[in-house]
């Protein structure tokens, strides 16, 4: 297995440079202009000085080298520094964001708790109610619980996150004023108020897409619990005199549970994406967020190092699902 | 510290102009939601409006403009004139005054010093300043003594209200950004996500493109402003939750730019949170006409002045696609609050504004097909005017956006009542504003007969702006396309006008040579004006003293607002 | 051949049906149901081996599965070993697992794969004993042995096995409670042939070293021969002819069993050649919803107008030979007085659940 995962992750640096390569011709190519947001009362000289200062000027193959340079050298260099106080980093030129002219990383940086929060909450929950859902739903295949499953998580995988969103917002903080509408990204959870505070302002996100999710993973779960209700060895614990307890949650779970724990790691990278849709509603203001306005604002330094980011996320995710799965399935050895 | 500034505020407010006040800070947080959240608080290196705006809490011009696009002095003791000796008789110097005893919010004192660094900061080759061109035609900028401040120009400035004028140039402090000069201005984070400013407020937390947390400045030089303590300044999300935030959930107390659908907007306005306030400065969506053949048969020379466009260089088929629209049903339907009609491209501010042209504010289809018929233009088999072999065929291109796709289907359904075919093209905005010479979708490039969007300009002062269509502002593949004269409208004697104004400095004589400007603009039917755009704004019922300004930040008078007892 | 009259019943089904329903429409309301068992009796005594016979899916295996109780069968009498346990919840029917086994067709498939030989085998042992763990360690390898699987073993998954070791984990899984009873349902079918014979001694030798009685269920006729005292066949869910293995063999009595026999290859190929082949005609109905009067009336080459009116009732032809087929109808009158009753007592026993 060791020599596997280290394998797989040589193999993963090539794939990565030439993933990084590929956006990076991509967003060059992509019709765009840093200035275009800009009032038009900017004349175009001054636009084209903007461009010079921004890099523009120089070749493509010069861009990359350097966007490479500044992402795998400046910024380990300046994390290295910031953790023991060193300066290998000094006066190295960071990856740098063309609408905050600000280090993309701090900005990532700043993004993070707030994406993780909603996001990464929402995913969590929808899994853990998906989980005993896609079980209950499973074993009492056609009752009315399955049937009520199967529509919720029709709805929460078909009806998009802006309209649940949009429909949330005006029920429960327009007409009932339960929640509050807009996200605050400054709050500081100190007292127990604060935490009810930030409970009610995560309310409403976390619902909207941990709906989506569980609907996603419920299916799965049912899915691969049924595959694994029908096998004779389910049969053979109910000979040996198991109670239906074991039989379900030791026996059956645990075999149905190899599929999912696997489609649960691929998902985790799209925690990371934040939602951006859903961000963008709420206003968490998250890595989706940023993405989003990077991308409208022709920010290529931000759009480049992020998706390349979750470029390493997903090929990452890819080989913590298959080395999961040689681990939880031992029928599956990678040696 | 904080009582005893306020109390030696409220002794030196009452002994100054003998009203009291209320106490700085005594009015909580007030919210704002700038759907578009700031992405940095250095205008000079953005140039964005919610940059602008949003720094202007911050830091400060010597003159800012008021709701009506009156000068009032801000930093500067008084406007300087060429009556008052404050402007050179020459027009090639003006001499500012700062006021006495401005504070950084540091507590250093501002000096004249500042204002020259900021003209260095600004005009450095490497610094890609967004807002250079203030400093156009500013040759130096002395600082005479600490308090007294010296432009001087290469020529004669007839308007020299420019260089540190309005809130994008404004003065940013020398000790902050003295490291920051050119290319390394992107390298001072720290600076240009908090500039100390001479401003109301400080900047106590940023988050690009999330959100600014502001508190009073203590070292403010008015006492007792402003009143609120603290500022939470939003970002993210649409301009529909922006203004439900305000009108529906009360949580925000201001939203900024709400071009929404104006029925929803009138109707959250209805549930009595909030209101709307509108401000009209210079933004016209207009029709530009093309001049020049943008028949991609000619290649290299598609689009140029090479090849005069068939039939749109007749001011009467301008005329007749002008009468045939009715611009109040447009307004109504894209703009509601937000939208006039008007039949100017010079609209404002009123000095300037010209009324020989308000024939077009009532539609007229009839007048418009008599006017072709006239012309000879007659209708062929199919409906489409034809006149010796060539067809009244137009393509029409603006850029995604749903108002001016409404406003696009309008304009066809009259145009083809009157026998004008139109074909309709919408291209992206990043593209059609995006200014790159490889595209072929660029505004400037102008492959359409007709394209339309909005412009304007900042400030109050219309030279630079009606300098736009000189003939030698047209682009071309020989200024790699760049250049405002999008419809390539070319007249000696117009370019005599501009030469003029730029030597007139009599205000009154300078708004005469505009309205003849735009007048002869109009007259060409080169530029068909159609809405006159305001900037629809939100606040809460309780939030008192906004007035809502676009000749300046928005938020240009925050010290003055206040929360309704 | 075993005297029946001495050994003790093990095993006694009565009346045992065993219905699947189907669902269908918008709102999946039952519409009919699968007759998967329909109306079965048998006895097993014990020490025995009663081989249960027929083609795929007539029902064999479910039969063998509701004897067990792994279905809540929907009608009928299971006595084992003296308690009846046809409607025994689920509790009560853990308790009586340790009497009962199952070795199952598939030995991959009935094996869980993220479990170890070891806590497979030594499962049942934690449900149902208070075994510490090194006598239950202790336990398993005595079965590992018993089954002849090499105790190193003990620790490994079922997949690195062979398909005939696979099958000796489940038998020494089914062994570790000690059972009375085993079902096996086609345990050598999934495996090679010569594998097979291996895993037929093996649970030979393990009935005459533990006094086990089986219900071997198979399609196998020969092999059924060779390890079956008595021979049960099935057809569409019922029970068409219960023999002992020497009658059923020498003298079918149902045109059906006649018919499977006549499939049976000969190792002699000068017999094989003079045989007479009975090919049956047409496929064999759905048990959803099977014909009127005998099930086999679609098929058999010798069937009458009764057959498609009414169901045969079951004659006994020579002792310890039960048909159930109309063509013993005509004979019955004729039949001896001691057979008669015989018939009548055991039509009595089946009307009477």
């Amino acid at each position: 297995m060791f020599t596997y995962t280290v394998r797989r992750l040589l193999l993963a640096i090539p794939t990565l440079l030439f993933i990084s390569l590929i956006i990076f011709l991509l967003l060059d190519l992509a019709p765009g202009d840093p200035t275009a947001q800009l009032p038009l009362t900017i004349p175009p000289e001054v636009r084209e000085k903007i461009r010079e200062s921004l890099g523009l000027g120089q070749p493509v193959y010069v861009r990359y080298l350097l966007w490479l340079k500044q992402f795998l050298v400046a910024e380990p260099l300046h994390v290295f520094d910031t953790m023991f106080g060193t300066g290998f980093a000094d006066g190295m030129q960071r990856v740098i964001s063309w609408q905050t002219r600000s280090p993309v990383a701090d900005i990532i940086a700043q993004r993070m708790p707030q994406t993780l929060w909603v996001v990464g909450l929402s995913y969590v929950i929808g899994t853990l109610i998906a989980l005993p859902i896609g079980i209950i739903s499973a074993y009492r295949q056609y009752s009315w619980f399955d049937q009520i499953g199967a529509l919720v998580s029709m709805i929460g995988y078909s009806v998009p996150t802006f309209f649940t969103g949009v429909l949330l917002i005006v029920v429960f903080a327009v007409n009932l004023g339960w929640f509050p509408s807009i996200y605050d990204t400054t709050h500081v959870v100190d007292s127990w108020d604060a935490f009810v505070f930030q409970v009610r302002q995560m309310a409403m996100p976390v619902f909207v897409l941990a709906l989506y999710n569980a609907a996603q993973i419920s299916r799965f779960m049912r899915a691969s619990m049924l595959d694994n209700l029908a096998q004779d060895y389910v049969r053979t614990a109910r000979a040996k005199g198991m109670s239906e307890k074991v039989v379900v949650l030791l026996h059956v779970l645990r075999n149905s549970m190899i599929p999912v724990v696997t489609v649960i790691a691929l998902g985790v990278p799209t925690i990371f994406g934040g939602a951006i849709i859903t961000e963008q509603v709420f206003k968490v203001n998250g890595l989706g967020q940023l993405l989003i306005t990077a991308i409208y604002a022709n920010d290529i330094p931000m759009v480049q190092t992020l998706t390349f980011i979750f470029a390493v996320l997903i090929v990452l995710f890819n080989l913590i699902a298959d080395v999961l799965y040689g681990m939880l399935d031992p029928r599956i050895r990678y040696d | 510290m904080r009582f005893r500034t306020a109390l030696l505020g409220a002794v030196a407010l009452t002994a100054l102009t003998g009203a009291a006040s209320a106490e700085r800070g005594s009015d909580g947080q007030v919210n704002i939601i700038y759907w578009q959240a700031p992405s940095i608080l250095n205008p000079f290196l953005s140039g964005g409006t919610k940059e602008v705006e949003s720094a202007s809490l911050v830091i400060e011009p010597l003159v800012r403009f008021d709701e009506t696009g009156e000068m009032v002095p801000w930093l500067a003791e008084s406007i300087p004139t060429v009556e008052n000796g404050g402007v050179a008789e020459d027009l090639t110097k003006i001499t500012w005054t700062l006021k006495e005893g401005v504070l950084w919010s540091d507590g250093t004192p501002l000096t004249a010093e500042d204002a020259v660094f900021t003209w260095e900061y600004c005009t450095h080759p490497e610094g890609g300043c967004a807002q250079s061109s203030y400093f156009d035609g500013v040759s130096s900028v002395v600082a005479v003594d600490d308090r007294t401040i010296e432009v001087n120009f290469a020529a004669p400035k007839p308007f020299p209200y420019t260089a540190f004028v309005g809130s994008e140039s404004p003065i940013i402090q020398k000790a902050q950004f003295a490291d920051c000069l050119g290319a390394k201005a992107p390298e001072c984070t720290e600076a240009n996500f908090a500039p100390i400013g001479t401003g109301p407020f400080v900047v106590t937390d940023f988050r690009p493109n999330d959100v600014v947390q502001f508190a009073a400045n203590e070292n403010f030089r008015e006492a007792g402003k402003p009143a609120f303590a603290t500022v939470l300044f939003k970002g993210g999300g649409d301009a529909t939750a922006a203004a439900r935030s305000v009108m529906e959930t009360g949580e925000f107390d201001y939203a900024w730019n709400l071009q929404i659908d104006p029925n929803v907007l009138s109707s959250m306005e209805a549930k009595g949170l909030g209101k709307v306030v509108t401000a009209f400065a210079t933004s016209v969506e207009r029709i530009h006409v093309n001049q020049t053949d943008p028949n991609p048969s000619l290649g290299a020379e598609r689009a140029t002045l090479a090849h005069p466009h068939p039939f749109l260089t007749d001011p009467t088929i301008g005329q007749a696609l002008s009468m045939a629209i009715d611009r109040s049903l447009i307004a109504d339907v894209g703009y509601g609050a937000g939208g006039q009609p008007t039949c100017n491209v010079l609209p404002a501010p009123a000095a300037y504004a010209s009324t020989a042209n308000d024939g077009c504010l009532v539609q007229d289809i009839e007048g418009a097909k008599k006017l072709l018929d006239d012309a000879g233009w007659v209708p062929g088999p199919d409906g489409v005017r034809v006149k010796d072999g060539v067809r009244l065929s137009l393509t029409y291109q603006t850029s995604t956006n749903a108002v001016r796709q409404d406003t696009q289907a309008l304009v066809k359904q009259w145009w083809s009542e009157i026998g004008v075919e139109t074909e309709l093209r919408n291209i992206d905005a990043s593209v059609f504003f995006g200014g790159d010479p490889g595209s072929p979708d660029t505004f400037q490039k102008f492959y359409a007969d007709v394209e339309m969007y909005t412009n304007n300009f900042a400030g109050v002062d219309p030279e630079a702006y009606m300098a736009n269509w000189r003939c030698s502002e047209i682009p071309s593949p020989e200024t790699q396309w760049q250049g405002s004269n999008m419809q390539r409208f070319c007249s000696e004697e117009y370019d005599a006008l501009v030469d003029k104004m730029s030597q007139t400095a009599n205000l009154e004589e300078r708004g005469a040579l505009a309205k003849q400007m735009n007048d002869m603009l109009m007259q060409s039917y080169s530029i068909i004006p159609l809405i006159h755009r305001g900037n629809p704004s939100a606040h809460a019922v309780t939030l008192e003293g906004v007035r809502m300004n676009d000749w300046d930040s928005e938020i240009w008078n925050i010290k003055d607002w206040s929360r309704a007892k | 051949m075993l005297d029946m009259s001495d050994a003790r019943k093990l095993v006694e089904i009565r009346g045992l049906k065993m219905h699947f329903p189907i669902f269908s429409g918008l709102l999946r309301r039952q519409s009919g149901a699968v007759k998967a068992v329909d109306d079965v009796s048998f006895t097993i005594y014990e020490g025995e081996t009663l081989g249960l016979v027929g083609e795929s899916g007539c029902g064999k295996s479910t039969c063998g599965r509701a004897v067990l109780r792994l279905y809540d069968v929907t009608e009928g009498s299971i006595r084992i070993d003296g308690v009846e346990i046809a409607q025994a919840d689920p509790a009560q029917l853990r308790g009586l697992r340790p009497t009962m086994q199952m070795v199952f067709q598939d030995p991959q498939a009935s094996l869980n794969p993220r479990m170890t030989l070891a806590s497979i085998i030594g499962e049942p042992l934690d449900e149902h004993t208070k075994l510490g763990k090194a006598e239950k360690l202790n336990r398993v390898y005595e079965l590992m042995d018993a089954v002849g699987l090499n105790r190193a073993f003990a620790h490994r998954y079922p997949h690195e096995f062979s398909g005939g070791q696979r099958q000796r984990i489940g038998i020494a899984r089914a062994l570790a409670l000690q059972p009375k009873f085993i079902v096996c349902d086609e345990p050598i079918a999934a495996l090679d042939v010569s594998i097979q014979a291996q895993v037929v001694n093996l649970l030979e030798k393990l009935q005459d070293e533990f006094g086990l009685t089986y219900l071997f269920i198979s399609h196998d006729l020969s092999m059924v021969r060779h390890i079956a005292d008595r021979v049960a066949v099935m057809y569409l869910g019922k029970i068409v002819e219960t023999a002992p293995r020497e009658a059923l063999y020498a003298a079918p009595a149902h045109p059906y069993t006649r018919a499977l026999l006549s499939a049976v290859p000969e190792p002699d190929p000068r017999r094989e050649a003079r045989k007479d082949r009975i090919i049956l005609k047409g496929d064999v109905p759905s048990p959803a919803n099977p014909p009127k009067g005998c099930n086999f009336c679609t098929r058999c080459p010798e069937v009458m107008e009764i057959c498609r009116e009414a169901e045969p009732d079951t004659f006994e032809v020579t002792p310890g030979q039960f048909v159930a087929c109309h063509l013993y109808a005509q004979t019955n009158s004729e039949q001896t007085a001691g057979q008669a009753a015989a018939t009548e007592a055991h039509k009595s026993i089946q009307q009477g659940d």
